[in-house]
């Protein structure tokens, strides 16, 4: 690969290693008798239009799938031997276009491109998964990601492979004498990102877009929720379905460390700011309602997270900021043959109480370690994301989305204009996509994300001239799993 | 003497449990057919077999043969329309004769699904050519193999009820060859689209 920067031999080895590994699965997938498909669908003898819309979107079959453990079909091992290769893989090959990826010192006069490999056809990233049924009450999600583009504290990319979304999960369905479908669905789960235990794809962990440019100049904040702990902690949860209609889950979450480190293997923990650091177990809740007539399904629904979080992940013996997200999530599905039509909806507030970070840059005019450095004791963060999918056949699709972040103005988090006024973390903006699978594993996709406002401002946001549609990006993908 | 009917005793208790234990074992397969209707089946064809997507046919008060015929053939995959394949093949490779007789027998016992009427019009016009079929063009009518209430005979399957939509898409399957069917191959070569649409709309309305 010719990534910026030197590759270490252990880089090398690791690239070797996961290309081998990729020509292995594909050599087994194409001989299995289910088929280029990935595991789940060797598992269950059934197509990947099943379980979903257009992946990862889940039908209501597919949701029913994941919330009774993976279960459905057989182990890829049994007393008559090795039914299936229970292991799949993925991979995206992409070009990015920034529309002006150049960016002018003001000092020096000097002009630097803003994101690396514009306009070049990149490789970009590559998944393995060990996704499969246990038995008849337990099954996995397990992806393990190698990132042939990490972008280094320097600059320089390079190759890095990491623990990506995990899901184990085990499930238990009740019926009553003479029940007509079951009316409980019972589980546990245990996992590394919140919201990837979702079965509804409103929330953030499956939420749209399903994949994005992989060095784009992307907005900086985000809630908790929205990722910035994903594959740092350990979450374990009950969840309950009762009647297909009402769901509910309660969670708790911790640092992914000692026995839990698996989930976060391949994280910088010793970094500051390397990952996220929480206090104790923390709270995740989550309920919706469910309800299926004809070719519609529609969910309404409310999730949340309140963490204590170490500013500083290196040091445990400071006080926490605290984070409270409230999320209310719905979701409409219309699948049919050949006309299939979905919409989410997503909105996440979340209050942040600086208890910690706060008085110490009040104090000493900085935070702990790489922690922020609010200049308000409190501030809140409101994240909307809504979306639009139209697919034809399942074939050729097009979506259309709007996404908006607001939040307080805070110097001390965002910087200040020229004016010394403090900035807020606005951003907003549409994404429109295109879609092709020629085959139901593969996607051919076009991807136009359009800015109006970019970490706070329309125009010279980042008081170097620099304006919100100057980091539009079209990005052109082929993503494909085997 | 006394020795003879000790035997006799012997082999009649023997008999008694014998039966008694084909008689549970029958029982727990219906049991575990059951369960998988009820725990799979119905995420699908919907509770007691009633869909409420077209996409997906009404399985309720279905003949108990051509049920069975129609399992057995996902299962050895000689049905193999796209829907066929892409959810039922894998489904019911896991299956064995005896839990699709048991599936069978629950879903056929099932309360029928009620008609559903959505152009009275139609449903006329597709009840003339389901009692009479169109003998000019040598196209029999439907009543004759599925019964004047297209409740089914035998082992010709159940129409009433069943979503129109379903019924379209088989009836261009079976014209097409895509859905062998022996029997229905000739019968259907002719038909037109608006033809299927108005016996496909008269059957849902049953």
């Amino acid at each position: 690969m010719d990534c910026a920067g030197e590759k270490t031999m252990a880089e090398s080895a690791g690239f070797a290693l996961l290309t081998a590994a990729f020509a292995l699965l594909l050599f087994l997938a194409l001989i299995s008798p289910a088929g280029a498909v990935p595991s789940y669908a060797r598992q269950t003898g059934q197509e990947c239009i099943a379980c979903h819309v257009s992946f990862p979107e889940l039908t209501p079959y597919g949701r029913y799938f994941k919330l009774t453990g993976y279960s459905i079909g057989k182990p890829f091992v049994t007393q008559e031997g090795f039914n299936y290769m229970p292991m799949a893989a993925m991979g995206q090959v992409s070009i990015t276009n920034t529309q002006n990826n150049y960016e002018t010192d003001p000092t020096t006069g000097q002009s630097s491109p803003v994101t690396q490999r514009n306009d070049g056809l990149v490789f970009c990233c590559a998944s393995l998964f060990f996704s499969t049924k246990i038995n008849d009450y337990a099954g996995t999600f397990i992806q393990w990601t190698y990132n042939n583009l990490e972008t280094s504290a320097d600059g320089t990319l390079g190759g890095h492979g990491q623990m990506d979304n995990t899901d184990i999960r085990a499930a238990y369905k009740y019926s009553s004498p003479g029940a007509a479908e079951p009316d409980w669905i019972v589980g546990a789960t245990l996992n590394n990102n919140p919201t990837v235990q979702d079965v509804w794809n409103s929330t953030p962990a499956w939420g749209f877009p399903y994949t994005i440019a992989p060095l784009a100049n992307l907005p900086s904040a985000a809630t908790q929720l929205n990722g910035t702990l994903a594959q740092q902690v350990a979450g374990m949860g009950v969840y309950a379905f009762w009647q297909k209609t009402l769901y509910g889950e309660i969670s708790l979450y911790r640092t992914a460390d000692g026995a839990f480190s698996i989930l976060r293997e391949g994280l910088p923990t010793r970094i500051q700011g390397g990952v996220a650091n929480l206090k104790g177990y923390n709270p995740y809740w989550r309920f919706a309602y469910s309800h299926e007539w004809g070719p519609n399904s529609i969910m309404f629904g409310t999730y949340g997270l309140m963490v204590d979080v170490y500013p500083d992940n290196l040091n445990t013996s400071t006080p926490t900021d605290r984070y409270k997200d409230f999320a209310l999530d719905a979701q409409y599905q219309y699948i049919t043959d050949p006309h299939t039509f979905t919409a989410q909806l997503n909105y996440i507030y979340e209050k942040q109480n600086y208890n910690a970070s706060y008085p110490i840059t009040v104090s000493t005019g900085a935070g702990y370690g790489a922690g922020p450095t609010p200049a308000n004791p409190s501030d809140n963060l409101r994240q909307f994301l809504g979306k639009a999918t139209y697919y034809y056949n399942r074939q050729y699709g097009g979506t259309i989305a709007y996404f908006s972040t607001t939040g307080s103005s805070d110097s001390g988090l965002y910087g200040a204009d020229a004016g010394g006024n403090p900035n807020t973390p606005n951003s907003n903006g549409f994404i429109f996509e295109l879609d092709y699978l020629p085959i139901q594993n593969v996607r051919l996709m076009f991807q136009y994300t359009a800015y109006n406002k970019f970490n706070g401002a329309s125009n010279n946001y980042d008081g170097n001239g620099r304006n919100a549609h100057d980091n539009n990006t079209a990005f052109f993908n082929l993503w494909f799993a085997f | 003497m006394k020795r003879k009917h000790v035997a006799l005793a012997a082999m009649f208790l023997s008999g008694v449990l014998t039966a008694a234990s084909a008689q549970d074992n029958a029982a727990a397969i219906q049991k575990a057919a059951e369960e998988k209707a009820v725990n799979l089946c119905s995420t699908c064809h919907g509770p007691r077999g009633i869909s409420t997507s077209p996409e997906f046919p009404i399985l309720a008060a279905q003949r108990k043969g051509y049920l069975e015929a129609q399992i057995n053939a996902f299962r050895h995959q000689t049905r193999g329309e796209k829907d066929a394949h892409d959810f039922m093949w894998g489904i019911a490779g896991n299956l064995d004769e005896a839990i699709i007789g048991g599936i069978a027998t629950y879903y056929a016992s099932q309360p029928p699904a009620p008609g559903r009427t959505t152009d009275p019009a139609l449903v006329a016009t597709g009840k003339e050519l389901f009692d009479k079929g169109v003998p000019e063009r040598g196209i029999p009518a439907c009543q004759v193999c599925h019964g004047p209430d297209a409740t089914g005979r035998d082992d010709f399957p159940r129409l009433a009820g069943q979503h129109a939509k379903y019924i379209v898409k088989q009836l261009n399957y079976i014209q097409s060859l895509v859905r062998s069917a022996p029997v229905m191959h000739g019968i259907v070569k002719d038909l037109t689209p608006p033809e299927m649409q108005a016996v496909a709309a008269y059957v849902q309305s049953k």
